[in-house]
């Protein structure tokens, strides 16, 4: 017995049978433990809940809801909240980020010294107080009748009001769309056309593509306008409420405004790390070239560094989007919180955590893959610039 | 532990076969060699010379065959993996020292820890075997600020300090700068006048000529040719020992 | 022979600042707009901050709403809710002793001198033993303090300290069990480790609270602070355990080989060889994580802790005090910014010593 333990191939897989059958156990004996739990407060465990109506409504939704309909509808809710807050969120940054980063690797001194000191306070400040700050100043704007006005959009402690076209559902995403491909496609013409045209004949047909693109957007819109309606609804007071127009919740932009300042301040970080991994041989050789400082910029200097950031960019959005979590602290209805409501109304808990468990992992999944096919888009190929 | 046919035998393998997954690196190898011997493996990159000396302190484990080391056979017992071990020093080509220890703490930890001396009698050894390698005064400063034949002089010392019945070298002077390679094969060499049994995977046939019993030429993971220096620069049988000895010595 | 040593054309002061900030349009350009943004905001933030400001309670909270500039009457007011929470007010010199013990250790941690793991168990241990005792009391004639009284800064504090004590030692056994060389031992530990990097804190922080209880049984559930901080140090160890992996894969394969060869034995091997050096090539991102999980540490008040934001949301959301929500905020968020940035600027000091150091 005793030399059998001492010999290496039994020992290797008495300790890995132990190791894994112990955290199977303990993981068997925690369901075990909670369903018995559960059953005796009369839950049956199941995934037959999804289908029953949940009786409690959600403050915020893209897609129609109400409390008739089912669990799974409402997780889907979540999930679509989730998403949409959480691209709302990186574009922002994203856009703060790449503003302050440039600030942050300018050769003037002054804007270095403002990227420098907008990183270290928002860096430094965690963003959960960001997000119940942003919350405090809004929920403490104005009432709706003493509101805020500017270019007919309504900055109240209700939501900032937006007007909106009046135009079908339909129409109005098809136009959402146009209007994306007349930024994407030019990009997209740019990048498939590379070098091989002069820039004037690039630039005609990108402009084109932009217009074309541009005009069908327009043409959605006059068509699918509502009928005897004016082309915008404006938000407007009507007793002690506000009616018309796009009402966006508190919640959800002291959210998006707190992601936008804090996950810009990382990102700037990143934006910064990736210029610096730009080695110095090969924007002196640019320059030798007789290329333009803007031409150095915009073909050698972004591109490397663009796929220096990358990796960890990504990281970082997915980072992001499981901030998004964040929406319980001041009762945005992302998909945590819809988990959470559901343990709370139904008991239903083992279910919800599976479901919570799957849905950041296919979120996490997905976008690692979106990010990896992206990164091998865009590798250099071979190693020519190792070493 | 198992006792061998050859009780005199420091190392005996016997049909010794290694694979990496589908490459079969060591074919069958057959090799005895007596305490007190020195023996000198030599060959071209890949042959497996560093693989087999390797599996005999079990930094490689072998699919096949038998390994007796100092009586004990290698085998899945913990107990005689870890008694070879302490019997077997072993000196690497990129020295392998510890640096985030002072030289003499590189020469003392295993001793103190492996043998349980105590710290005043480690520090005697390790100081009297840096004495013998010729760098006393180094004993306070770190790996990092030695030269390369110093930190090798250092790692021998180190593994001396477990006093090895068996000293292994695996390719001892490669990594170092020519005008350093003198230092540690005067080590070696004393060390080999001592009586100590040593296998030293080497290309320097200085070395082998001077102090090895027997020179072991191996290519393709097969022992191809074993004989006396004499016997083996002189008169070699097969034609690839020939062609390997003229590009060794041949400039 | 003589020699004429010619210096190089000191440029005047004027002419200095026209190089630097004016050289090209473009570059005056820049300046102008940094300078503009640096002026119209140090100002406002002065002028709101120090020179508008109430700074006495005497006038009360109307003194203070009719004033144009901040608030910090409501500091003054309710500091001690902020930093103590509902911790029983006569005993609430021990909660501010804790917390200096609590920093007097992290000082020490941050000492070259102490980084041996015996030396930082020591302070460690000391640290949160001393804060342990001070706060919970029953002993040497301090009233006993249940945890739930604790609140404010000091529970933030102990939140952070038990996380890292227990997610430490966590990590290092996580790292070594992934890359063990037994397929099923780090197969299983990189599912764990990756699932749980997958998840939210809160919702980890959640499940900890709120679930867990169903699922152990009864003499196991204990009380709701200690899971929350086991579940935030499960967390804090699934990142931490990759950046100590990172830190063991810096270790050449032979310095694991010579220890084997001079006949060391796995947990000598792992306690004297790889991790010292591990630990070295992984201390800066460690620090890194150090500053990340502070900051996370505040994400309990979802999960209904009284922690410093909680207690901040308390300090000015009863009565009086309602309008006086930047203060309050601005304040906390200083206490954040003085741990953290200081923390973190360790930590760049650190990796610029390394990075010039021995390689």
């Amino acid at each position: 017995m005793i030399s059998l333990l001492r010999n290496q191939r039994v020992r290797n897989t008495l300790l890995q049978v132990l190791y894994v059958g112990s955290l199977s156990g303990l993981v068997l004996a925690c369901v075990m433990i909670a369903r018995r739990n559960l059953a005796e407060q009369g839950i049956t465990s199941g995934f037959d809940f999804l289908f029953k109506s949940t009786g409690w409504d959600v403050n915020f939704s893209l897609l129609p809801a109400t409390a008739n309909d089912p669990y799974w509808w409402y997780f889907l809710i979540g999930i679509v909240n989730t998403l949409f807050l959480g691209t709302v969120g990186l574009m922002l940054a994203t856009i703060v980020g790449t503003i302050v980063g440039l600030a942050r690797t300018s050769s003037n001194e002054l804007a270095r010294l403002l990227g420098r000191t907008y990183v270290d306070i928002f860096r430094n400040i965690p963003l959960i107080l960001q997000v119940f700050f942003w919350y405090a100043v809004i929920t403490h704007l104005p009432t709706p009748r003493a509101a805020h006005e500017a270019f007919g959009m309504l900055l109240t402690s209700r939501g900032l009001y937006l007007p909106i076209p009046n135009v079908g559902r339909a129409a109005l995403v098809a136009a959402v769309v146009a209007i994306i491909a007349a930024v994407a496609l030019p990009a997209w013409l740019g990048r498939t056309s590379r070098l091989s045209q002069p820039i004037g004949e690039r630039l005609g047909i990108q402009l084109t593509a932009a217009a074309t693109a541009l005009a069908t957007a327009a043409v959605i819109l006059a068509f699918g306008r509502l009928p005897d309606l004016p082309l915008l609804d404006f938000p407007a007071l009507q007793g002690l409420n506000l009616k018309g127009g796009l009402r966006i919740p508190p919640e959800f932009s002291a959210l998006a405004i707190a992601i936008a300042i804090y996950g810009g301040s990382y990102i700037a970080e990143i934006v910064r790390g990736g210029f610096k991994a730009v080695g110095k041989g090969q924007m002196e050789a640019a320059l030798s070239l007789g290329l333009s400082p803007w031409r150095v910029f915009t073909l050698v200097r972004l591109p490397l560094a663009l796929r220096a950031m990358l990796p960890i960019l990504a990281n970082q959005y997915v980072w992001l989007m499981k901030a998004t979590t964040m929406g319980i602290a001041v009762g945005f209805t992302d998909f945590f919180m819809i988990v959470a409501l559901t343990i709370n109304h139904s008991g239903q808990t083992l279910e919800a955590i599976g479901i919570l468990m799957t849905g950041f992992l296919g979120i996490n999944l997905s976008l690692a893959a979106v990010f990896n096919r992206v990164n091998k888009a865009i590798a250099l190929k071979g190693n020519q610039l190792r070493g | 532990m198992n006792s061998t046919q050859s009780p005199g035998a420091a190392v005996h393998i016997e049909d010794l076969d290694k694979y990496y997954g589908s490459f079969h690196a060591l074919r069958k190898i057959n090799l005895c060699v007596q305490r007190g011997e020195k023996v000198v493996v030599c060959g071209p990159s890949g042959s497996g010379k560093s693989t087999m000396i390797r599996c005999i302190n079990r930094l490689e484990q072998h699919d096949g065959g038998r390994i007796t080391v100092l009586g004990t056979e290698l085998n899945d017992d913990v107990g005689n993996i870890d008694g070879i071990r302490r019997e077997v020093g072993m000196v690497f080509q990129h020295f392998n020292l510890f640096p985030h220890m002072s030289v003499l703490e590189n020469c003392m930890i295993a001793p103190m820890m492996v043998r349980k001396r105590p710290r005043a009698e480690a520090e005697a050894t390790a100081r009297g075997y840096l004495e013998k390698v010729r760098i006393p005064e180094q004993a306070m400063k770190f790996p990092g600020q030695l030269s390369g034949g110093q930190q090798q002089r250092v790692a021998i010392a180190r593994a001396l300090c477990m006093q090895p019945q068996l000293m292994l070298f695996d390719e001892p002077t490669s990594a170092l700068d020519p005008e350093m390679i003198a230092e540690v094969l005067d080590v070696m060499v004393t060390l080999a006048s001592e009586g100590m049994t040593m296998i030293c995977v080497t290309h320097e046939m200085g070395f082998a000529r001077r102090v090895a019993d027997r020179v072991v030429f191996m290519d393709g993971g097969e022992i191809v040719e074993e004989a006396p220096p004499a016997e083996f620069f002189t008169s070699c049988r097969s034609e690839r020992t020939r062609q390997f000895l003229s590009q060794v010595l041949g400039h | 022979m003589e020699m004429v040593i010619v210096a190089p054309p000191t440029p005047g002061r004027l002419e200095d600042l026209r190089r630097r900030f004016f050289a090209t349009p473009l570059q005056t350009l820049l300046s102008l707009i940094s300078l503009a943004i640096m002026v119209f905001v140090v100002w406002k933030l002065l002028n709101w901050a120090i020179f508008s400001a109430v700074f006495t309670t005497s006038g009360g909270p109307e003194a203070c709403q009719a004033a144009a500039g901040a608030c910090w009457s409501v500091i003054a007011a309710r500091w001690r809710i902020i930093l103590f929470g509902l911790y029983p007010f006569e005993e609430q010199w021990r909660s501010a002793l804790a917390c200096i013990a609590v920093v007097v250790m992290t000082v020490l941690s941050c000492i070259p001198a102490f980084w041996t793991g015996r030396r930082i168990a020591l302070v460690w241990g000391t640290g949160a033993g001393l804060y342990y005792v001070l706060m919970k009391g029953g002993v040497l004639g301090l009233p006993h303090v249940g945890e739930e009284a604790w609140g404010g800064l000091a529970l933030t504090l102990f939140i952070f300290v038990t996380t890292c004590l227990i997610g430490f030692p966590l990590a290092i056994c996580l790292a070594l069990l992934r890359r063990s060389d037994l397929p099923w031992i780090s197969r299983t530990t990189g599912l764990i480790i990756d699932g749980v990097r997958s998840l939210p804190l809160i919702s980890i922080l959640f499940t900890f609270a709120v679930v867990l209880p169903f699922a152990l049984p009864q003499w196991m559930v204990g009380d709701k602070l200690y899971r929350v901080i086991f579940g935030s140090a499960l967390f804090f160890s699934a990142y931490q355990a990759e950046i100590v992996r990172g830190g063991m894969q810096g270790v050449p394969k032979g310095q694991e080989e010579a220890a084997m060869a001079l006949g060391m034995s796995y947990w000598q091997r792992i306690g004297r060889i790889l991790l010292p050096q591990a630990m070295r090539n992984a201390l800066p991102a460690t620090i890194n994580q150090f500053v990340i999980s502070f900051k996370e540490t505040s994400l309990v008040v979802i999960v209904g802790f009284f922690e410093i934001l909680a207690s901040g949301n308390a300090a000015y959301g009863t009565g009086e005090w309602r309008f006086a929500y930047v203060e309050v905020y601005a304040f906390i968020a200083m206490i954040y910014f003085v741990f953290v940035f200081s923390l973190s600027r360790y930590g760049a000091f650190l990796e610029r010593r390394m990075s010039v150091g021995e390689r």
